[in-house]
């Protein structure tokens, strides 16, 4: 079954996500990448759903992302069947 | 040229790998780093087949509850704020007494001029800032503890969706916090925020945050006018501090400041518990920036000022024929719209310039009485009315902000023109806020 | 007898725990300033160890060593430039694949690396296991446990300081590979830029993969060449 690809604001928190785009210049893919977010990696959403800042497991530790900021990153949902 | 050949040979080299990846090398290099990192962890690495959640995480998920998140945030400032005024209060006392012990023999001794300094000086002027101390170092014992156990992380997280509404982000919060201790700490904590238009905002608007220094002059006349509501009044003054900041900040985003706001991400690091050397030494750091001020500034202010209140020699004290007494009665006009056209107001409000601790302490020595008597003496010998004193503590509470402060703006802004903006546009509001106050006051009073 | 100096670089992330470890280490004989043409807070201080006088200076915590920022230009202009005797990277134990990411990018400086794994009562509790010596192995650094807040460890850490220091280790840490295409770039980068008089104030190596990385600062060096 393919996956859809949504924004991260969409994810519904604990399910593991893969991330696999970032809309943004560079110099915020750089920010991210330093901070742990590149694409490829999986992330889960540890809050609720709802337009607020967004808290994210990212290679276990924990990042916090404004809601604008959640927004640009494409996520597609791990299966693992 | 070798070093121009290597930038060349760069571009190529950024050509061919961008053709082979579809990415930029940079990408390329930072996925081939934690890759190493990856198979580094699968020998070195164990984690638990199934991880509890962490004691963090089950905190966080009370703290930055979406329902939660600000009252407990509230709830907590309120327990700073009680915690630092309860343990401070004995602290106080005995800085009082020392300082009226200090008064008691300096009575006696002379030569008289001598005596005067320390009675009127030191006594009036500067025991009635120096007395602040302790609630000032325990509100940064406060912040500390608060920073270093991962709390204030929680707290830009939680507020990030209303500073949004304000055109700023969550970032932008942790310095509005700092101000309340003291506003110089704060706007060098500005530097964290990225975007240069969140940045000078949040710098711009920090002196609305009402620091340690302006609290003297709160307590001393809520304490004096308001008696039976003065925990009311004082922290009226902070609320209309942050409203002040907000609408400001609005006002910047929308205007000035325009564009596009920065992006919102921060580490929220678990939950540790402090050390209490971590928290002493971080007390430490910006409490240090106003013993400074104290030691320097405001010593030397009030000497200055006492000196002023002196001169000419044979006038009695800080009279209206004094030197301080002439330069005030020129400025005082500007402030009767306000209410305090007073010579004795005009001379605070210029030597608040220095530190706004000096309004009071300028009115302390002025007055020649320590800070407990010194609310009634305002009353009787300047004929306020409360609804002066309100304005009048309005009126501080948003004037432009002290010496220090502004040095601050301007080691972070690197422009006079920044710098200059703050200090005028300040004290502009200020002036216009109290003479609303005043004027509108009136009519109903 | 006078005693000898080291100097000691401690790196690592915010939150890391570096700054109590520096507490450990200097106490109260420290103080702050700024560094020079910058608004970044410079904290320096002094310990005294066996015969050794420890210059222990607290580098800004960063999350990387890319220009992005004052913080991170600050930091890595004191590795390169400065020398210290002896880099500390402070890590966090219980979050070790991010925090690696940037004695990663220390490791490509070639400087004497000590990895300080802190907040290990942190690991213990969340029952993770973590093999140090298999670390030190195939990373290639000296590795010392810590749970700062507890001082514990800081002595273990001095021993290791002064061992790095006294046998003058060059380089710590292994190579990376980037992938035999990024390699074989860097090599031809490498050779264009060895016969810039940059290569010998910084190594070759570490000036290509910046400038594939486009630093802004490095890409800067080489035009600053250019234009004398």
């Amino acid at each position: 079954m393919v996956q859809e690809t949504i924004p991260l604001t969409m994810a519904s928190p604990g399910k593991l996500f893969s991330v696999t785009a970032i809309i943004a210049g560079w110099r915020l893919q750089r920010r991210l990448a330093d901070m742990g977010l590149t694409t490829g990696i999986q992330v889960s959403v540890m809050n609720g759903q709802h337009a607020g800042p967004i808290l994210l497991d990212v290679r276990g530790s924990r990042l916090g992302l404004g809601y604008g900021m959640a927004q640009k990153i494409l996520v597609k949902e791990v299966n693992d069947g | 040229m070798s070093s121009a050949d290597a930038l060349k040979v760069r571009e190529e080299s950024l050509a061919r790998l961008k053709s082979i990846y579809r990415d930029e090398a940079e990408t390329v290099i930072a996925d081939a780093r934690y890759g190493f990192i990856s198979g580094l962890l699968k020998d070195v690495l164990k984690k638990p087949s199934l991880e509890r959640v962490s004691l963090s995480d089950k905190i966080d998920n009370v703290v930055i509850n979406r329902w939660l998140g600000i009252p407990l945030f509230l709830a907590l400032m309120y327990g700073v704020f009680q915690f630092v005024f309860t343990l401070s209060a004995p602290f106080m006392d005995w800085i009082d007494q020392f300082f009226g012990w200090i008064g008691g023999y300096a009575a006696g001794v002379s030569p008289e001029w001598f005596g005067s300094l320390l009675t009127d000086g030191i006594v009036g002027g500067l025991g009635s800032v120096l007395i602040f101390i302790p609630p000032i170092f325990l509100l940064f014992i406060a912040i500390a503890i608060l920073e270093d156990c991962g709390y204030m992380a929680r707290a830009a997280f939680v507020m990030d969706r209303l500073m949004h509404k304000i055109g700023l982000h969550g970032r932008s919060f942790i310095p509005m916090i700092l101000g309340f201790g003291c506003n110089i700490p704060a706007i060098m904590a500005c530097r964290t925020i990225e975007n240069p238009r969140d940045r000078l905002t949040t710098i711009l608007v920090n002196p609305f945050m009402s620091c340690g220094a302006r609290l003297p002059i709160f307590v001393l006349l809520a304490g004096a006018f308001f008696t039976a509501n003065q925990g009311l009044v004082v922290f009226s003054m902070y609320v209309i501090g942050i409203i002040a900041a907000i609408i400001m900040a609005l006002i910047f985003r929308k205007s000035i400041l325009k564009g596009p706001s920065g992006h919102f991400v921060m580490e929220l690091p678990p939950y540790r518990m402090p050390t209490v050397m971590g928290v002493l030494v971080h007390m430490w750091e910006r409490g240090q920036l106003f013993l400074k001020k104290a030691g320097t500034l405001i010593f030397t202010a009030v000497i200055v000022i006492w000196f002023l209140s002196s001169m000419p020699w044979g006038t009695d004290y800080a009279s209206a024929g004094s030197w301080i007494g002439q330069i005030g009665r020129v400025i005082a006009p500007v402030f009767s719209p306000a209410g305090f056209g007073q010579w004795q107001a005009g001379v605070s409000i210029i030597f608040g310039f220095l530190a706004k601790e000096v309004v009071v302490g300028t009115m302390g020595t002025i007055f020649a009485v320590e800070e407990g008597l010194l609310g009634g003496v305002i009353s009787s010998q300047l004929g306020w009315t409360p609804l002066v004193a309100f304005s009048f503590m309005v009126f501080c509470l948003l004037y432009m902000p002290c010496v220090a402060a502004l040095g601050a703006i301007r080691g972070e802004t690197k422009s006079w023109k920044w710098t200059g903006f703050a200090a005028v546009y300040t004290t502009v509001i200020a002036w216009i806020v109290a003479t609303l106050i005043f004027q509108i006051g009136s009519l109903f009073i | 007898m006078a005693k000898k100096e080291i100097v000691v670089a401690l790196a690592g992330n915010p939150n890391s725990g570096k700054t109590t470890v520096f507490n450990n280490l200097t106490g109260a004989r420290q103080h702050v300033g700024n560094w020079p043409g910058v608004t970044v807070e410079k904290k320096e201080g002094i310990c005294s160890f066996q015969e050794y006088n420890l210059r222990v200076v607290d580098l800004p915590g960063v999350y990387s060593l890319t220009a992005y920022s004052p913080d991170e230009v600050v930091a890595r202009n004191f590795i390169i430039d400065e020398k210290p005797d002896v880099v500390v990277d402070i890590v966090d134990a219980s979050n070790l694949e991010r925090n690696l990411y940037l004695a990663v990018q220390i490791m490509e400086m070639e400087v004497p690396l000590i990895i300080a794994l802190n907040m290990m009562d942190e690991v213990e509790s969340r029952k993770y296991k973590i093999n140090a010596k298999t670390l030190s192995q195939e990373i290639g650094t000296s590795v010392v446990q810590m749970v700062a807040n507890r001082n514990q460890g800081t002595d273990a850490l001095l021993d290791e300081i002064v061992r790095v220091a006294k046998k003058k280790i060059e380089a710590g840490g292994v190579r990376i590979e980037y992938g035999r295409e990024v390699e074989n770039e860097i090599s031809k980068l490498e050779e264009a830029i060895s016969k810039s008089p940059l290569a010998s104030r910084y190594s070759p190596k570490w000036l290509a993969v910046k400038l594939l990385e486009g630093d802004e600062e490095v890409i800067k060096k080489f035009q600053e060449v250019i234009n004398v």
